[in-house]
């Protein structure tokens, strides 16, 4: 009976091409928007997911404590942490590496040509934190950094910028007017989550940061400490250490507040996600609109689609129809119809998202969820907009319908 | 022709009850029946309660009181679906303005009963032809009905109401809108199926259709005016009976 009614459904839509394909066209855009607006959603999150864990989702950020009594959020306190502090957590259990960084935006110079960058004042284990490798050269030791030599290992726009074609390793490049001699260089680590570059930065040891070029009252205080944990699933072990570790070095009493602040990556990444999660929803139901759109087209053809085959209901009734069977017919066209405008949009859907990746450079994953969502669609928009048309067919009085002219 | 009834009607009264609780007696005390192969008209002007007949006598309808029964059924306690079921089985509908579906073939539309009957699609193509043969129009059983005269597309309603073997066929005006030669075509056909054992039912106010049947019932006013061979009919011996 079911095969019998979706054919003879199908002949009845197929024999009003234009209608139909124009009705179904509705639902096409509606299903091929929502399923683009999640995949966009989703290239978003898998993009910053991605970048996330490039930089390594098993490092620790261990910063100096917000000031939140009063002043702008978000303003850091004064620096806390010490290098023996990170030395000390270094040694703790579950910590692979850790290491620090002291800052200053500088502009560097080579012969005539200069340019504007991050001077990053830490020790040989950055390379490890950052996931970085050394292209050419070395990089600088923990001896040098003790002895504040004016050493410089910069990343590939450094080279780019500066040097050119020539090769960086001797040359001296000044900062602040301080001479540097550039003694590695570092591979490329491509644009950052939000287009930053992230190859324009020059390492130098610590000490010399702070003698040379970016002078603190405190200079054993570091502005930014990172621990890599051995492996993401230790990461709030850890991190519980830490803050045992430098609540007891800081001699914090019991109901002191930290006076630094520990935030994993993970924390970014879980948060990243969940904005790539409400974003990916809010467009969907946004796309949907259109949906409703498409569905009162169908709605509104089937209504008249009732009415200019009133006679032919009367006919079907006179010879034999039951009445559910008439209301399965017309349920059965609307949902036919869109569940084959579902089944074309997901499948445009899935390629326009597609094709704008490859133009854009985006990777967009192509989800479980653009199938069921447009399957479902199709069935409850189908089913929603076919039902009062459905009804008003299988109400039709018999001998009322077969006069109707 | 045997002698069991096809159709009893016994006491039949239909009243139609209008918005504002007003209501209309349409038919009487019908009482008559129909034994299998005979070939009756139902005649009587507009207005007169034949039409409202025919919709009960087809099962589109039920009356208000008294007693219908059809091929051993009784029709007046039966509910829509059932209603249906007895369309579907024991009727055949042939109308005025045929009635075809256009976008479909003609097989399509002489299958068309059988699908409710939930016949498989082969045996429904297989008794569309015989339908069609029976029906002079094998051959055209692939075209849509537009391509093919009025005359024809009549022959084609006749053989959709032929196709579930009905017991009984009622035809409302079929030659209504056919002119005078094609009409007499159809009668003829008719008159031959009637031959071949058909029960037929046919209402029309023509007096050349109704001269094809051989009995006449006549419906004027709600009552049953004349009910007799059709040749001995004359407009005197009309009473209410």
């Amino acid at each position: 009976m079911l095969k019998t009614i979706i054919k003879e459904a199908w002949i009845s839509i197929a024999s009003y091409k234009l209608r139909t394909f124009l009705t179904m066209l509705g639902i096409l855009i509606g299903v091929a928007a929502v399923v683009m607006m999640v995949s966009a959603g989703q290239a978003v999150q898998l993009h910053i997911t991605k970048s996330f864990s490039s930089m390594g989702s098993n490092r620790i950020f261990i910063s100096p404590a917000e000031l939140v009594t009063g002043g702008v959020r978000g303003a850091r306190g004064l620096p806390s942490v010490t290098i023996e502090d990170v030395k000390a957590l270094k040694n703790l259990k579950g910590v692979k590496t850790a290491s620090y960084e002291g800052r200053s935006a500088v502009q560097v110079v080579y012969g005539s040509r200069n340019y504007g960058t991050s001077v990053y004042g830490t020790n040989p284990d950055i390379l490890v934190v950052n996931n970085s490798e050394i292209e050419d050269g070395v990089m600088f030791t923990e001896k040098d950094v003790k002895s504040a030599r004016p050493y410089a290992v910069i990343g590939q726009t450094m080279v780019n910028e500066l040097f050119g074609l020539q090769n960086p390793i001797g040359k001296t490049i000044r900062l602040k007017g301080q001479p540097f001699k550039v003694i590695g260089t570092i591979k490329e680590q491509g644009d950052g989550l939000f287009g930053n570059d992230m190859d324009n930065f020059i390492y130098i040891p610590y000490t010399t940061l702070r003698q040379r070029l970016a002078g603190s009252e405190r200079p054993k205080y570091v502005d930014m400490a990172y621990v890599v944990a051995e492996s993401e699933d230790q990461i709030e072990a850890v991190s519980k250490r830490i803050e045992y570790l430098l609540r007891s070095r800081h001699r914090l009493k019991e109901g002191v507040k930290n006076d630094f602040q520990i935030r994993p990556m993970t924390d970014f990444i879980n948060k990243v996600r969940n904005v790539g999660f409400i974003l990916s929803t809010l467009l969907a139901v946004i796309a949907s609109i259109s949906l409703i759109v498409g569905s009162i087209g169908i709605m509104n053809m089937m209504l008249v689609s009732v009415t200019e085959r009133t006679r032919e209901i009367g006919t079907r009734k006179a010879l034999g129809a039951p009445n559910n069977w008439i209301m399965m017919q017309f349920l059965a066209e609307s949902i036919l119809i869109s569940f084959i405008g579902s089944f074309i949009g997901m499948i445009f859907g899935v390629i326009i998202s597609q094709l704008a990746g490859s133009v854009l450079g985006f990777e967009v994953p192509i989800s479980v969820w653009s199938v069921i969502v447009s399957v479902s669609v199709a069935v409850v928009v189908g089913v929603i907009s076919g039902l009062m048309p459905a009804l008003k067919a299988m109400r039709l009085n018999p001998i009322e319908a077969l006069r109707y002219q | 022709m045997s002698d069991s009834p096809v159709i009893e009607v016994k006491h039949l009264y239909k009243t139609y009850f209008m918005e504002g609780g007003n209501s209309q007696l349409v038919l009487k005390d019908i009482n008559f029946t129909i034994k299998e192969g005979e070939f009756v008209a139902i005649m009587g002007p507009s207005g007169s309660g034949k039409s409202t007949l025919m919709n009960i006598l087809g099962c589109l309808d039920l009356p208000t009181q008294g007693h219908y029964v059809l091929d051993n059924q009784d029709i007046e306690t039966k509910d829509d679906k059932e209603l249906a079921l007895i369309r579907g089985k024991k009727i055949g509908f042939v109308f005025q303005n045929f009635n075809l579906m256009m976008k479909r073939t003609i097989a399509d539309n002489v299958s068309l009963p059988l699908i409710y009957q939930r016949v498989e699609e082969k045996e429904r193509y297989k008794r569309a032809l015989q339908m069609l043969k029976k029906v002079g129009l094998l051959g055209y059983q692939k075209r849509p009905p537009s391509q093919i005269s009025g005359g024809m597309q009549q022959r084609v309603a006749i053989a959709r109401a032929l196709v579930n073997n009905p017991a009984i066929i009622f035809a409302d005006e079929p030659t209504g809108n056919l002119d005078s030669k094609t009409s007499n075509e159809i009668m003829d056909l008719f008159t031959e199926l009637n031959k071949q054992g058909i029960t037929i039912v046919l209402v029309t106010h023509e007096d050349d259709v109704a001269n094809y049947a051989t009995r006449m019932i006549k419906i004027s006013d709600g009552y049953k005016v004349y009910d007799g061979l059709r040749k001995d009919y004359s407009k005197e011996k009309e009473t209410r009976c």
